[in-house]
């Protein structure tokens, strides 16, 4: 570790695992209520186990992010953090503020939560992934401008690389478009219109080219290549990223009373965004073969070139194959939106928060680079095993969504919604045991930071060349 | 920039498509209990929301109006129904009822280019 | 004097331009097909309304994007010579037809809009409005682009040696265009 105030991303980083953990517990009960329709029923039902799901997944990736920003930054501003006892204290607020808010959801029924919350005066709520009360995200907002504060002091008094300005225009980014969740018109079309404007704009815009930096500082580290040339890709790729996925919102304006030329602009535009996916992929496992020195962090290398390739798999393949209108026509909202969003989730921005933490982490607790080979092999097993779940609760949901997409709405003898949920049930119990399988692999990921820790760090063996 | 003057014209488009000359003071309180009670978290509203219980942008015409509306998320036991997906017993006044039952009036009369593809949604 | 090493680097410019040449052009060949697909389907339609297009002003705008691209040529001859003056002012006279391209094209979206046509009016004003306009849009930022380059080179970042700054600029323009040699005869020539 080069600068002292680093060490705070570890607290980040501790807590972006443990809310992980809660992330997919909540998802192996929601799999199960798609089977048990009772299981648990009144005590949490599915919609409160959902959102529990999604939002420990949103502010788990928010920590994440945020620890890498507090790693890396100072390390490309050579200069220490502005004021390491803000992000300590930040950190604190959010953690407890995110908890309380969880807590509310699982303790109070959602109306309940609503009336205490006053979510009258100003109503904000029970938007899917904004479901927060007001205050919380009131508080978001508050964390987000002292980080940014934070993080923009450090950047703007030290170097300013391209990979700090990007993710700071990232960040920076993710809290202005953030303020959107504050707009809640009674008018639907509205609503939805700009509640787009937070969702799709984060995951396929700010949050891509905070992706595209920590990337890019892994693979600088960890390559030894030049920064000028990963630099110079990552300008391209964040470009690419921007021109398709800006409008590519309108790939989401096609049913919602929107007008109809967008079912044009969003078909065009969002069969571009695989592109710099598929950028990210070429680049990452360019960089790494054109390697000048081979890195004792087997692990976050892996980690790096897993990202770079299911991204693409996620976010690009499985984008594209639904994003042109007349197919998102019988596919949306449908079980392969669903397939989607989980391996993009999981291939773009879970993998890049773990492949940082791969690579900090050892750094963090006191090792010169990596941590022993025993803890990378274990390390390496938990990405095969959490990666290769991921792709088959991903091809069973397909499966699902396919026959669904026929029985439902294909077929000339549609069936009713449920009718339908019954026959494909067979998907659903096979998802629910790979997500066994992907909860496995996540206790061997924390196993790994507790194994071989008195073994001496992994060594370099001469370069093959 | 492009993006900016695509949804400019794509707000000052809305007046022809999202049904707002309905958009009355019930509609509104409508939606604020259905977002208060977290419906979205089940339900697909337009497609978008959970994929745990049915799409409810048609669900006036496939439940047979306000009538039908009302009648379904009254008659919601309370503990469920057993080994079944089931929707909770929120204990909604008749007023809230004939909100809810309006505010899905409104959403179904919004012009989504002939979205869903048919009455199951 | 040095000797005039013509540059012999394949392709001129850096690049990564020609990735974002490459990717820009094929979401004009989308869009242009999708025009054309759907232009089949509605032959009547798009006969109808293409009349109500100004064909003269279009041919203007023509001859001022080809002027505009020679001049652009010749901003990279001079600077070939060493000729910083004469390549910065070629590249302002380049600007200047941009500008007036986009002075045209505004009146006929001046025209068109005052007539209270708009994305949503018909099929053809919807392709005919989102193409003009996706390439107006391009137009600016190849402005802007050929204004960063004037700038530099007036600041003596350019030389004979060094000049991939204006092949970068210069192909990035003359992919501008290009776009408009095939939008106009697509939108408001072919019949």
């Amino acid at each position: 570790m080069q600068y002292q105030s680093q060490s705070v991303a570890k607290l980040y980083f501790i807590a972006a695992i443990g809310l992980f953990v809660g992330q997919i517990l909540f998802g192996l009960i929601i799999g199960l209520q798609y089977l048990m329709g009772d299981f648990m029923f009144p005590e949490i039902p599915f919609n409160v186990a959902r959102m529990t799901h999604t939002n420990l997944l949103i502010v788990w990736l928010l920590f994440g992010f945020m620890g890498a920003a507090y790693y890396l930054v100072p390390e490309e501003a050579e200069r220490e953090l502005e004021s390491p006892l803000l992000a300590k204290l930040m950190f604190w607020i959010f953690l407890v503020a995110g908890a309380l808010t969880v807590l509310g959801y699982l303790l109070v029924p959602y109306s309940g939560l609503a009336q205490m919350t006053a979510n009258s005066l100003m109503p904000t709520m029970g938007r899917e992934f904004l479901e927060q009360p007001t205050i919380t995200k009131i508080g978001i907002v508050v964390v987000a401008l002292a980080f940014l504060y934070n993080i923009g002091m450090t950047i703007l008094k030290g170097r300013k690389t391209v990979v700090n300005l990007v993710l700071l225009i990232g960040l920076a980014g993710l809290a202005v478009l953030f303020l959107f969740a504050f707009y809640n018109p009674a008018n639907v079309v509205l609503d939805k219109f700009f509640w787009w404007w937070v969702v799709h704009l984060w995951v396929e815009g700010v949050w891509e080219l905070i992706l595209g930096s920590i990337l890019a500082f892994v693979l600088i580290k960890t390559t030894g290549v030049d920064r000028e040339v990963i630099e110079k890709w990552l300008y391209v790729i964040i470009a690419m990223t921007l021109i398709t996925g800006i409008i590519g919102t309108g790939h989401h304006y096609y049913w919602i009373g929107t007008p109809e030329y967008w079912q044009w602009w969003g078909s065009i535009f969002s069969a571009m965004e695989p592109i710099p996916f598929f950028m990210m992929t070429v680049f990452a496992f360019n960089m790494v073969n054109k390697r000048r020195r081979n890195h004792p962090n087997k692990a976050a290398v892996l980690w790096a070139l897993g990202t770079a390739t299911m991204a693409f798999l996620g976010a690009g393949v499985w984008g594209f194959l639904h994003t042109l209108s007349p197919v998102n026509f019988y596919t949306h909202g449908t079980q392969i939106t669903a397939a989607h969003g989980h391996m993009a989730f999981y291939g773009a921005y879970v993998m890049i928060v773990l492949t940082i933490i791969s690579y900090a982490m050892p750094i963090l607790r006191g090792r010169q680079a990596a941590n022993s080979n025993r803890s990378q092999v274990l390390e390496m097993w938990s990405f095969w095993l959490m990666t290769v779940s991921i792709v088959f609760i991903t091809l069973f949901l397909t499966a699902a969504g396919i026959l669904q997409v026929y029985l439902q709405r294909f077929s000339d003898t549609a069936m009713p919604f449920m009718v339908v949920q019954d026959k494909i049930a067979l998907f659903y119990w096979l998802r629910e045991l790979t997500g066994v399988i992907f909860l496995i692999g996540l206790v061997v990921y924390i196993a790994s930071f507790f194994v071989g820790n008195d073994e001496p760090e992994a060594s370099v063996e001469p370069t093959a060349e | 920039m492009l993006f900016l003057a695509l949804s400019f014209d794509s707000v000052s488009a809305l007046p022809e498509r999202d049904n707002r000359q309905n958009l009355t003071e019930t509609v509104a309180q409508g939606k604020i209990l259905w977002e208060e009670n977290n419906c979205i978290g089940c339900h697909t509203l337009l497609g978008e929301g959970a994929y745990f219980a049915p799409e409810l942008g048609n669900a006036y015409h496939r439940l047979g109006g306000e009538a039908g509306i009302i009648g379904f998320i009254k008659s919601r036991p309370k503990d469920g129904i057993p080994g079944r997906r089931s929707m909770p017993q929120f204990n909604f006044s008749d007023e809230e009822l004939q909100a809810i039952a309006e505010f899905l009036k409104y959403v179904s009369e919004i012009n989504t280019a002939n979205w869903p593809p048919n009455i199951q949604g | 004097m040095n000797s005039r090493q013509p540059d012999r680097r394949y392709p001129p410019g850096d690049l990564a331009i020609w990735i974002f040449i490459l990717a820009e052009l094929s979401v004009f060949a989308i869009f242009f097909a999708a025009y054309a697909f759907t232009r089949m389907n509605n032959v009547e339609l798009f006969n109808e309304f293409q009349q109500s297009l100004d064909p003269t002003s279009a041919m203007l705008n023509t001859i001022a994007l080809i002027t505009s691209s020679y001049f652009v040529v010749r901003a990279l001859a001079a600077i070939r010579e060493d000729n910083r003056e004469g390549c910065e002012s070629w590249l302002w006279a380049a600007c200047a037809m941009g500008g007036v391209f986009l002075a045209i094209k505004s009146a006929e979206y001046a025209h068109h809009f005052g007539m209270g046509i708009n994305l949503s009016t018909n099929t053809f004003y919807m392709f005919y409005i989102s193409l003009t306009f996706f390439h107006f849009m391009h137009v600016i930022l190849g402005m802007v682009i050929l204004a960063a380059v004037a700038v530099k080179t007036r600041q003596g970042a350019y030389s004979a040696d060094e000049h991939t700054g204006v092949e970068t600029g210069g192909s990035y323009w003359h992919m501008v265009d290009l776009v408009w040699l095939i939008l106009f005869p697509l939108v408001y020539v072919m019949r």
